[in-house]
């Protein structure tokens, strides 16, 4: 695999100006870094891109899947906005934080995953979402959550 | 159900065109071929007589919006065409849908309005939370680069990364150029300086789609359909409380009614309709009685209410009207972009106050502050985000004053727990409370 | 004369001209619209406060005043006249305050705050917020100099505007979204920026508030003196605020020409060397127990005794930062009156750019900016750097040609590419040819004090054309001052002859120099004007105790020609130079005025054609441009280079000295500046460092005959091969020839 400048430095050829490649960047540092950005991280998008890790740390903050707080190997994030929240995503959340033995918001002390709840998923008519890893899950009820939760786990 | 003309979806026959030969069997790329062969004011006044407007939400005259453009020779600088594809107005999940289902003409849409435009770049700003949707694009257009259909255009998918604001298109801009997605003040507009400063039109996925049908139609024939000054069809987000959630392409001025009932098979276990927001969770709430209002662009004015992003949210009446608020209010909080003032502190305050009357602690005066600060921030912001805040709570306070006042009255929430709502663990809550349990480590 | 368009803002009805802000239109109606976020100098408006709305007619929605230009019949309403400009006001104040604290009384922006006085004019006297404000720790140190206030915050954009669109550092950044917005920097990383402290003076409220001043003084109890900052030869205007005799900070007071009202952190946080605990207060004469106090007398008496005994044999070592009255006076003192005519000065200075002269300001309108010489611009004189910045942002091409530049040379190398830029075969020198704004920058040594530039400009033609011109940037604050006033002091130019007796040396930056050092040692006795004990303690024969900057009256010439007044903003805790040069000169028969005023007089005949200090007044007008005249030609080989055998030293680097802005005997008597002193490091081009195994942030050995140096290993792209770049406070006694090698 080339190395993170290098792909980097292939993204900021897309764009007309070099600087529009930093989210790309970041989420590229994010996969590389096991799914949040280090301080390190970071430093190598700021370098590799002539910016400061001062403002990648400002564009890294202001987006909600750039993340700069470790994150479990699994990401396991409940939409409980109206739509869902109308069809029971309450009970989906309650529901992994009983099998995941954690409370939403919060990653297990193992690092195995982090559950959480997230803002309209883009999925209302198949609620309620659970993106898993970023892949959504459609139509979850609380019943499916056991079966899910043994599935990640296997 | 009767059958309504599949104008976006059309070939699909239920299903996805997402083989490039497939595509093409079923008409694809004639539309593009079309275009290419007209003059780029030709391909805007087409899109001027077929009346097609913005799907993102404002509604927007398309081929006006192209012709604010400069021509090159007026402004030489790089256009761009700008593709909005970071659909994230809850109720919404029809661009999705599109993208997954006609990718290429989608992508051909990019081609043509390029065209229209003179403009030799294409990004699409596709939500980060839309994984299976970018690999579905990235593999079409690259059957299509395959095909040699790009024609020099250079068409760029970038990923957004989760943050609401983006779909404004100044913030989109923003983002693009890799800064944080903030509204810019307008003017100038982006017709005039959009991306890095130059020309840009931004486009919604659905307007973007729909001009490839409008090209493969003609003007005329696509104008047919739909009603006065709402022409065509309409990909309809359905969800909530309903039997048959889903997309369903329509055309303009069907009723709620038709949608919800004949559609959408109406309310689950035949619980009775409280509510309806028509166009996404920033337009004025509606009630049963409203249930006749025509789904286009003037009836729901009318009704003091907007079509918005026709994602339309069935609400029975298990939910409690100040729940909703918060639930509502709490998104605006957790996505204002905290560039301005009204915005950053109104949202937040208004969860607060509607708190406080959720939790029966509120008396009178708070109901009256609830108002007031809704009124301070109306009008008052660098961009809608803040006013959608203001907009929907106000409408919940004005449609359902008695629940609201109840709440002062018992000192309770009048449905003790029982509301389809009740708990519903907010994003901005979960950081809250984790925010508290830090300060008292 | 430019169009003019007619508005009316609230009935009254005035013309200006076409592209006026809002804002000024509504000023120049006499009508005021509050701001917090709206800076022009911070770039376009961004309109994030919403404090100015008003209302527009025709416009059904409130306007964000500062974000418009005024158009030709338009009638604006502001809140004086529009209830709902007004309420959008009242709104916005009440929003703003929702989760500011109630500090008044203990911030130190209180009687001085736009918030206070908004809320005090327009805000409604209670609150509506009764709901848990956002509560954060606080306050947080930004860097040893600034603490940042977060509840205070109210999110007005204009330091993080001030970092990434003025300043272009990029280290004050706004972290998170929403209402959980924060103003930060990277980690736990200081706000390091030669221009940090700006965004204090930028902060409309007590968010952003300067450790130094923290709890010094309130705004009723201080006096402003405006002055002339002398910590470069930029000469920035500023305003010193006094609380009982003592200075407590040092704020810009915006000169359009010159500084734009930014200030240098140098410049603004250097004033606590005034009170440096080695500070000399009075004259000490090396005794046989080393060095006693003595009285002024005694000390008139040993100093007249010393010249009397050395007659001409005397060298005067000027520190290129006396006022110019201090320099004129010493000339008539040693030249005049002993005929002492040799004097060192660390730079050479040309009168040739002199036919080149334009505001500072220019830079910022030109087309083209070139830069030359071995030293970044900002290490020289920082303010230049920011209207390079400026010029860059408008669309300029700068090109700037230096061991670390974007056209890349060789150390010392400047010279040589004027000579062909001179030329026709650039590019750059036709592109510079063909503009109609050109500025040419010297920025580094060499170079014959600007003659080389002044050559080039010459040939390019610039004289002729007003929207170009030329600047040498010295390493001292006042060297063209100075070197006038020494000129100007006698009529004789001869040199004095070798050996010579007695040195003096005049102030901190000679008294501090190394090669007046070595001078020190060539001399019999050395007599030293200076603050600070430790500079001098071990050599000097007779101490006498310098006044600062900020304690004298004078004037000076800065980088663009320009006089300036510095003013007294505290009294010395010594007599005066000019007091005591006077009195000793009287001993030789040289009638010399004690203050200022008189010697400036008298200079100003020979100087400045009668200049008047009230000509000069609060902000220094530029004198025109001088006919060009031909400069000295260059006396060393265009590229003084040190020349060594390519046998000898086979992969042997060049050592690259460079002066720090952030360096000097002042700014190393306040401790809150030491994190912006240069780190201990040398600069590698990335090629020398790979060829060496050496990675960024390792340790290595600087070596060459006999030293060496342990310092951190810096890999840069831009340096160009070959090159070893090393602060001077760092290179201690290295060569010019040097190797690096990784620490074990």
């Amino acid at each position: 695999m080339a190395s993170v400048s290098t792909r980097i430095e292939k993204l900021r050829k897309q764009y007309p100006k070099s600087t529009s490649a930093v989210l790309p960047a970041l989420r590229l540092a994010q996969e590389e870094h096991g799914g949040w950005l280090p301080p390190e991280a970071l430093r190598e998008v700021a370098d590799a891109l002539d910016l400061t890790p001062a403002y990648c740390l400002s564009i890294a903050s202001f987006y909600d899947q750039l993340r700069l707080e470790p994150v479990g190997r699994t990401l396991v994030e409940v939409c409980t906005n109206v739509s869902c929240a109308l069809s029971g995503a309450q009970q989906v959340v309650e529901a992994f934080e009983r099998e995941l033995g954690l409370e939403a918001g919060t990653t297990a002390d193992d690092g195995s995953f982090t559950l959480g709840t997230v803002e309209c998923l883009g999925g209302c008519g198949w609620a309620t979402v659970v993106a898993i890893d970023n892949r959504h899950r459609l139509r979850v009820q609380a019943d499916d959550v056991p079966a899910i939760v043994q599935e990640l786990r296997a | 159900m009767p059958e309504h003309p599949q104008i976006v979806f059309a070939g699909t026959d239920g299903g996805a065109l997402t083989r490039i030969e497939d595509y093409e069997s079923a008409g694809g790329f004639a539309p593009l071929r079309k275009a290419r062969s007209m003059a780029p004011d030709d391909v805007i006044a087409e899109l001027e007589a077929s009346g097609l407007r913005g799907r993102g939400g404002a509604f927007f005259p398309t081929g006006r919006k192209w012709a604010f453009v400069p021509k090159p020779d007026q402004l030489p600088k790089p256009h761009y065409l700008v593709v909005n594809a970071d659909e994230s107005e809850p109720g919404t999940f029809k661009d999705r849908e599109i993208m997954l289902r006609v990718p290429f003409r989608f992508l051909e849409g990019c081609l043509i309005a390029a065209h229209a435009i003179q403009s030799e770049y294409v990004f699409v700003y596709i939500r980060g939370e839309y994984e299976l949707e970018f690999e579905v694009l990235r593999d079409s257009l690259e059957a299509m680069r395959k095909a040699d259909l790009l024609g020099g255009v250079t068409v760029v998918l970038h990923r957004g990364a989760g943050a609401y604001i983006c779909g404004e298109e100044t913030a989109l801009l923003e983002s693009l150029e890799g800064k944080r997605g903030q509204p810019r003040t307008k003017p100038p507009f982006p017709a005039i300086a959009g991306l890095y400063a130059a020309p840009t039109a931004v486009n919604n996925v659905e307007s973007i789609t729909t001009v490839t049908s409008v090209l493969a139609l003609g003007a005329g024939e696509y104008a047919k359909l739909g009603v006065e000054g709402s022409t065509g069809t309409r990909v309809f987000s359905l969800s909530g409380d309903v039997v048959n959630p889903g997309n369903y392409e329509l055309p303009h001025g069907i009723t709620l009614r038709e949608l919800i009932y004949d559609v959408g098979g109406g309310l689950p276990g035949g619980r009775e309709l409280k509510a309806v927001i028509p166009g996404g969770s920033s337009t004025s709430v509606l009630t049963a009685a409203d249930i006749d209002t025509k789904l286009d662009f003037t009836s729901l004015v009318e009704v003091g209410s907007s079509i918005g992003s026709a994602g339309v949210i069935v609400i029975d009446d298990r939910c409690c009207m100040v729940q909703l608020g918060i639930r509502v209010s709490q998104f605006y909080e957790h996505e204002s972009c905290g560039k301005c003032t009204p915005c950053r502190v109104g949202t937040r305050w208004l969860t607060q106050i509607l708190e406080k009357i959720e939790d029966g602690r509120a008396s009178q005066p708070d109901l009256d502050l609830l108002l007031s600060v809704c009124d301070r921030i109306l009008g008052k912001c660098l961009c809608p985000l803040g006013d959608s805040d203001a907009i929907a709570v106000l409408s919940y306070v004005d449609k359902f004053r008695d629940e609201y006042q109840a709440h002062i009255e018992l000192g309770r929430c009048p449905l003790e727990g029982d509301s389809s709502l009740e708990g519903i663990l907010a994003p901005s809550a979960m950081h809250r409370r984790q925010a508290h349990e830090v300060a008292h480590v | 004369m430019s169009e003019l368009v007619a508005v009316t803002v609230d009935d009254r009805q005035i013309d200006v001209p076409k592209g006026t802000g809002l804002v000024e239109a509504a000023l120049a109606a006499g009508i005021e619209i509050p701001v917090f976020c709206y800076e022009p100098r911070l770039g376009p408006p961004v309109g994030a406060c919403r404090m100015c709305l008003v209302e527009i007619e025709g416009i059904p929605k409130l306007q964000a005043g500062c974000t418009l230009t005024v158009q030709d019949g338009m009638v604006i309403r502001t809140a004086a006249t529009s209830p709902k400009a007004a309420e959008g006001q009242e709104a916005t104040l009440e929003f703003i305050l929702v989760n500011h604290p109630l500090d008044c009384p203990v911030c130190d922006k209180g009687g001085e705050c736009p918030l206070q006085d908004l809320a005090f004019r327009y805000g409604p006297g209670n609150t509506r917020m009764t709901l848990p404000k956002l509560t954060v720790d606080k306050p947080i140190p930004v860097s040893p100099l600034i603490a940042l206030d977060r509840e205070r915050c109210i999110l007005c954009y204009r330091c993080t505007r001030f970092s990434e669109d003025v300043a272009e550092d990029g280290q004050l950044i706004a972290r998170n979204r929403g209402a959980r917005t924060e103003i930060a920097t990277f980690e736990d990383e200081p706000y390091r920026s030669p221009f940090s402290g700006n965004v204090i003076e930028l902060c409309p409220v007590g968010a952003l508030t300067s450790t130094l001043y923290r709890f010094e003084a309130r705004p009723w109890d201080i006096q402003n003196v405006p002055t002339v900052c002398t910590g470069c030869p930029v000469g920035c205007n500023v305003s010193v605020t006094i609380r009982e005799g003592k200075v407590k900070r040092i704020l810009s007071r915006n000169h359009p020409e010159i500084d734009r009202g930014w200030l240098c952190d140098k410049g603004r946080f250097t004033y606590p060397h005034l009170r440096a605990e080695d500070r000399v207060t009075a004259p000490l004469r090396r005794g046989p127990k080393g060095l006693e106090e003595i009285t002024w007398d005694a000390a008139l008496d040993d100093a007249e005794e010393m010249l009397r005994e050395a007659g001409d044999a005397v060298v005067t070592a000027l520190s290129g930062s006396e006022t110019t009255e201090i320099a004129y006076a010493l000339g008539r003192l040693l030249r005049g009156g002993l005929g002492a005519h040799s004097a060192v000065m660390p730079e050479a200075t040309s009168n040739a750019l002199e036919a080149f002269r334009l505001p500072l300001s220019a830079i910022g309108e030109a087309e083209i900016v070139v830069v030359v010489g071995d030293d970044p611009i900002v290490e020289r004189a920082p303010i230049v750097d920011l209207w390079v910045r400026e010029a860059t942002r408008r669309g300029a091409e700068v090109v700037v040609c230096s061991p670390t530049g974007d056209l890349s040379t060789e150390p010392g190398g400047a010279a040589a590419l004027c000579h062909e830029l001179a030329g026709s075969r650039k590019a750059l020198g036709r592109k510079l040819r063909a503009a109609e704004r050109a500025i040419l920058i010297w920025s580094g040594p060499g170079g014959g004090g600007g003659a080389r530039l002044a050559e080039l400009a010459h040939a390019l033609g610039l004289e002729d054309k007003p929207g170009s011109g030329a600047f040498h940037l010295p390493a001292t604050a006042n060297p063209f001052g100075v070197a006038a006033a020494w000129a100007a002091s006698a009529d004789a130019d001869e040199a004095n002859p070798e050996p010579f007796e007695l040195l003096i040396v005049s102030g901190d930056g000679a008294a501090a120099d190394p090669s007046v050092r070595l001078l020190a040692e060539q001399a019999e006795r050395t007599i030293v004007v200076t603050m600070f004990h430790e500079l001098v303690g071990g050599w000097a024969d007779l101490i006498l105790p310098a006044t600062a900057a900020l304690e004298r009256d004078g004037t000076t010439l800065n980088v663009e020609g320009r006089v300036q007044r510095v003013r007294r903003a505290v009294l010395p805790p010594c007599p005066d130079e000019l007091a005591w040069i006077a009195k000793l000169a009287a001993r030789f028969d040289v009638e010399l005025p004690p203050q200022a005023t008189g010697v400036f007089q008298e200079l100003a005949r020979h100087l400045f054609r009668d200049l008047s200090l009230d000509e000069i007044g609060l902000k220094a007008p530029l004198p025109a441009r001088h006919p060009y005249q031909v400069p000295e030609p260059a006396t060393t080989p265009s590229s003084a280079l040190p020349t060594f055998s390519d046998e000898h030293y086979v992969g042997a680097l060049r050592l690259q000295r460079y002066r720090a802005l952030f360096s000097g005997p002042a700014v190393e008597r306040v401790p809150q500046l030491d994190f912006q002193r240069p780190r201990p490091e040398v600069e590698l081009a990335s090629v020398d460092a790979e060829r060496r195994g050496i990675a960024a942030g390792d340790a290595v050995l600087v070596r060459s005959n006999g030293t060496s140096v342990e310092l951190r290993a810096r890999v840069s792209r831009r340096l160009v091969e070959g090159v070893a770049r090393i602060a001077e406070e760092h290179a201690a006694d290295l060569h010019a020839a040097v190797e690096v090698v990784k620490a074990q």
